[in-house]
């Protein structure tokens, strides 16, 4: 029994040496165009990707109502919890925003790919290319995109417009830049963690000669950047506090990103020289520095130009 | 188009599925600017076939936006059924479809 065992072994193990080898492991063998193909089913907003075929709303009507409304509902308001499909024009901007293919989806072209791709939920990829043509223009017809005599085809179907695809936009936000330090650098044996944001993340580390080493090895010298006495405000100064602690103190407490810290007044004083309005800019508007990055209004939208202008007058009383 | 209606006939019974785009404020809301939201919602709805009443409906702020109803009534195919909403701004609408 187990010399046969091993006769069976030894003539798959000759098999295998003889087949098809691929590449220099001899591992595998090239996909062909046609395994390639049943991959590459993404559908371009601009309609690339799309076969040819045909579909009408009223086809597509027929197979919504039998493979598609018993979830997503006979008018695309889904069943349940469902996805909603239809409807929500004019939400988006609201406190109950509903998104769906009409109010939200920028491009026609991911309906074609998604119901290709993924639906009937129990039966993905059951439906003809036909079959997803007039579906697809059904969804759209829900939606009033497109009239009931929509024929969808290649060429028709990339031509359709989605309300909403003007609302979305490249970001254009410019890269983190991460410069190295490449003399003069700080040495990082003497860097010190003093603190975590909510014992999480490590935050801010000090040269030697910051006091704050020297001081945690025993030195006399204290912390210089905390301003032990208080400072003088102005009105201004003290309507920004308010602004400060809610928006600003998360970074500028500890100097996070390159944050000048409130109350060191050597980090201030050559921000201070450039003048209020030059701060009163970079804090609006939002600022690329060497050593940081000061996000337009701290991030918070919300405040007015007001009050980041008080925000940063009270920051300059409290630093000079 | 304010509304969507299906009516299908099978053994003498007409089975409609409608959808009405419709706010239907309650007049309860705020915005975000915490101004009122005016009240508008539909208050009467009546389904007409065959030159017969054969629905009729009181809705009030407590049905949802964009309301959707259905019901079935004894009828047979090629029947015009005709829906018509009235809300409480006065603004109406009515769609024909026939039964298939």
């Amino acid at each position: 029994m187990s010399k046969s065992l091993n006769s069976a072994l030894a003539a798959v193990l000759l098999v295998c040496a003889g087949g098809v080898q691929a590449g220099v492991l001899g591992l595998g063998s090239t996909a062909t165009p046609e395994m390639i193909a049943g991959w590459d089913i993404d559908i371009r907003p601009d309609g690339q990707g799309l076969p040819d075929g045909e579909g009408s709303v009223a086809d597509g009507e027929a197979i919504y109502e039998a493979q598609c409304a018993s979830c997503h509902g006979s008018f695309g308001e889904g069943v349940g919890r469902w996805p909603v499909l239809s409807g929500g024009f004019g939400t988006l901007d609201t406190l109950d925003p509903k998104k769906t293919v009409g109010s939200y989806w920028p491009y026609a072209s991911t309906l074609w790919d998604y119901i290709h791709r993924a639906m009937p939920y129990a039966a993905p990829q059951s439906l003809t290319d036909d079959e997803v043509y007039s579906v697809a223009a059904y969804v759209l017809y829900l939606n009033d995109i497109v009239d009931d005599d929509f024929i969808s085809n290649r060429e028709t179907f990339s031509k359709v417009k989605m309300p909403n695809e003007a609302n979305f936009y490249v970001d254009n936000r410019p890269d983190v830049q991460n410069t190295r330090c490449m003399e003069n650098c700080a040495d990082p044996r003497q860097f010190e963690i003093v603190t975590t944001i909510n014992g999480v993340t490590p935050t801010g580390h000090f040269k030697e000669d910051s006091g704050v080493a020297a001081n945690h090895y025993g030195g006399a010298t204290p912390i210089a950047t905390a301003k032990a006495t208080e400072v003088a405000l102005s009105d201004a100064a003290t309507n920004g506090k308010s602004v400060y602690d809610k928006a600003c103190m998360a970074c500028h407490t500890m100097g996070i990103a390159g944050a000048p810290k409130t109350g060191d007044v050597a980090d201030w004083s050559t921000r201070i020289a450039q003048g209020m309005d030059v701060l009163h800019s970079n804090a609006i508007n939002g600022y690329q520095g060497e050593k940081g990055v000061m996000p337009a209004k701290g991030g918070n939208m919300s405040l007015s130009d007001d009050e980041v202008r008080d925000a940063v007058l009270y920051m300059v009383e409290s630093s000079q | 188009m304010s509304m969507r209606i299906r009516a299908k006939e099978q053994n003498g019974l007409v089975t409609v599925q409608s959808l009405i785009r419709h706010p239907m404020e309650t007049g309860l809301r705020k915005d975000k600017d915490g101004n009122t939201i005016p009240e508008h919602w539909i208050q009467e709805v009546v389904v007409e076939s065959a030159g017969k009443q054969v629905f009729a409906a009181a809705l009030n702020t407590s049905v949802s936006k964009d309301p959707f109803l259905s019901f079935a009534f004894a009828g047979k195919k090629g029947d015009t059924l005709k829906m018509s909403w009235k809300d409480s701004a006065g603004e109406t609408d009515s769609t024909e479809v026939t039964v298939s």
